[in-house]
């Protein structure tokens, strides 16, 4: 089946300038976001995975910069746009996002129907009735019970799980195709984790959604996504369906991070970590990011980057072990038995 | 929070009630020449006549009774040096609107003056009028203010023909004392609500809004706006009711006839009878524009309840 591509980054490089040097954040990734699919953007902090995502909306900070690449949704290329003008017409309309603390993310002077309401107004130019009637329905599609008390009542009458969702029906107020969810559960309690992921997955079907969550929990990952996106020092090293990411991991880095999981360790043994911290980007990359810190690294990755060698027509790695030169190299003990006990869904 | 009105204002009546007990009793402690305009003159029988008269020989509660009663009836006393005989709430009544006048319309103009000239440096965060709006507060807090009170005076006056001296019938003669009280205000509230805007913009809410599409005008003007003048809307009421007390400087530089520097003068010329109706006053002033303020943060900040203890976050 011919998918359709709804948003295509073509060779992306991000910098951001910080006192007179320049940083590299994103260093030349490309990426198809299919249509209706749900990607999850996974990596460890700093691997910018979240400036990724904000370069599609020009919610970069105001030292960054798109330096070199592509960014092509629906026969624009957003990585050329320069006025608010021009990234209106994205924000919000066709590309939303839900913030990770719901605590702050709320204007705490505006009644939850005044917030819901500006979204909706500025987009679908609806006023007074219509306009409540609208964000009545939308209060009531995430799930808030009572939307005629809760219409005027201050984020501070809510909790933190009831907040995330208003930031959620924000985020869908304007009826965006593609929903970028940075870290939508970090902050909330695990009950309400479940919840919150419930209602987007619902969401999602109701109003067909393109849904990216960005996260560096792999428990949420295999709750919600099709496919799998794993991130490393501002490249993508692995990237493929769920069951691929989970089954048949092929990058060192992403074998690291699957055997971090909590639920691989053995009782009374020390958890796994990945030892050592990740490269300095304001330094050039030589070679593989990850070769520092792997100890299976080859010599070559010192030397050159690998190019995507694919394993499977949806599952691409950035690797030299893939090479038909390289040495046979097992992945470790942990990711076997991930596989033998069908993965971390339980 | 009309029974949380009520409570308030009932502690405030008390707050009151304590501080004119004090200030009358400490008062009565002051050598009885400053109840006489030329006591060396008078002899023994004349001032045990008018002590008497005044009710001084009576003991202290009686006094402080009697001078509660009397205060109930709107009735400060009399002057007795200052202006001798002459009743102190007519002195007042000359001099307050004065004050609070000027006071006020320098308050407004600092006010329509600042808060633009603040957003405006929030909004081009080290564009040219956040660096304009720095170097005007820079000057205005780095010169003594006597030195461009001064500079504004004479400037007026030679060059644009300004009156130095005021009069109270002609508007023009209002000008100059009314800038140079704005002055010193247009930079506070400059600079406070560029500090608090800047704070306010770079908070998850505003990211939220940008990203759903809201111009960066708008963000500024209905979202980090009114977040940012909460905690300035506190004091405006105080920093109004404050112009009562006049400005000694400007007052005196272009002859006005306002509050400025009289309790001061009292104090130094111990006429005890101002001196207990002035601090009497003041505080009256100080407990008002503090209740006013907490109205105002209430009104526009719903996290802040009248009822509940604590209930918000």
């Amino acid at each position: 089946m011919e998918k359709e591509i709804v948003l295509s980054v073509k060779n992306l490089n991000v910098k951001f300038k910080l006192r007179g040097r320049a940083l590299h954040a994103i260093r030349d990734i490309s990426l198809d976001v299919y249509k209706g699919e749900s990607l999850a953007i996974v990596g460890e902090s700093g691997s910018g995975k979240s400036v990724f995502t904000k370069a599609f909306m020009g919610l970069l900070d105001k030292n960054g910069y798109i330096e070199s690449g592509e960014i092509l949704y629906k026969g624009q290329n957003l990585a050329a746009f320069k006025t608010e003008r021009e990234w209106q017409s994205i924000r919000g309309r066709e590309i939303a996002m839900v913030l990770q603390d719901p605590m702050t993310s709320l204007n705490p002077l505006k009644t939850i129907g005044a917030q819901i309401g500006e979204a909706i107004q500025l987009h679908q130019g609806l006023k007074g009735k219509d306009l409540k009637a609208a964000v009545l329905e939308i209060l009531r599609d995430v799930g808030i019970t009572e939307p005629e008390r809760r219409y005027k009542q201050y984020p501070h009458e809510f909790s933190g799980g009831m907040r995330q969702r208003v930031v959620i029906a924000i985020g869908i107020a304007c009826r965006p195709r593609t929903l970028i969810c940075d870290e939508p559960t970090t902050a909330l309690d695990v009950t309400i984790q479940a919840q919150i992921l419930e209602l987007l997955k619902s969401l999602k079907k109701k109003y067909q959604l393109t849904t990216l969550y960005i996260t560096h929990d792999l428990g949420v990952v295999a709750n919600v996504a099709d496919r799998i996106a794993v991130m490393y020092a501002g490249d993508i090293v692995e990237i493929g369906s769920c069951e691929e990411i989970f089954y048949d991991p092929r990058h060192p880095y992403t074998w690291a991070l699957l055997s971090s999981l909590p639920q691989l360790g053995v009782k009374g043994e020390e958890l796994y970590t990945i030892k050592g911290t990740p490269p300095n980007l304001f330094q050039t990359i030589k070679g593989d990011a990850y070769a520092p810190r792997n100890p299976r690294a080859l010599k070559i990755d010192f030397v050159e980057r690998p190019p995507y060698f694919e394993v499977s027509p949806t599952h691409r790695v950035r690797s030299w072990l893939m090479d038909s030169r390289a040495p046979k190299v097992d992945p470790p003990e942990h990711i076997k038995k991930l596989r033998s006990q069908g993965g971390i869904y339980r | 929070m009309i029974r949380y009105l009520a409570k308030r204002l009932a502690r405030s009546v008390i707050t009151l009630i304590i501080i004119i007990s004090i200030v009358f009793l400490l008062l009565r402690l002051m050598p009885i020449e400053g109840y006489f305009q030329n006591y060396d003159k008078l002899t023994k029988g004349q001032i045990h006549t008018g002590i008497v008269n005044m009710g001084l020989d009576k003991p202290i509660p009686v006094q402080l009774k009697n001078f509660f009663i009397q205060l109930l009836h709107g009735n400060l006393g009399v002057s007795r040096i200052y202006r001798a005989n002459v009743p102190i709430t007519e002195i007042l009544a000359g001099k307050v609107p004065i004050s609070l006048t000027l006071g006020g319309i320098s308050l407004i103009l600092s006010l329509v003056l600042g808060i633009p000239l603040g957003t405006l440096m929030a909004r081009f965060k080290g564009k040219f009028w956040d660096r304009f709006g720095t170097a005007f507060i820079v000057f205005i807090q780095a010169v003594p203010a006597a030195v461009y009170y001064l500079f504004i005076q004479v400037f007026g006056y030679e060059y644009l023909g300004f009156s130095m001296l005021f009069k109270k019938g002609d508007f023009t003669t209002w000008i100059l004392p009314i800038i140079s009280l704005a002055l010193g205000n247009i930079a506070y509230y400059s600079m406070w609500l560029r500090r608090y805007m800047v704070d306010e913009s770079n908070k998850d809410y505003v990211k939220l809004a940008v990203a759903k599409g809201v111009s960066s005008k708008d963000i500024m003007m209905k979202h980090v706006f009114r977040n940012a003048v909460v905690p300035m809307i506190q004091y405006l009421p105080s920093s109004f009711l404050n112009t009562v007390i006049g400005s000694i400087y400007v007052e005196s530089l272009y002859s006005i006839p306002g509050m400025g520097g009289l309790l001061v003068d009292v104090v130094k010329r111990q006429d005890n009878t101002m001196v207990q109706a002035m601090v009497i006053l003041f505080a009256c002033v100080g407990i008002l524009g503090l209740i006013l303020g907490d109205i105002l943060m209430t009104i526009l900040d719903p996290r802040i309840s009248f009822n509940k203890k604590g209930g918000a976050r």
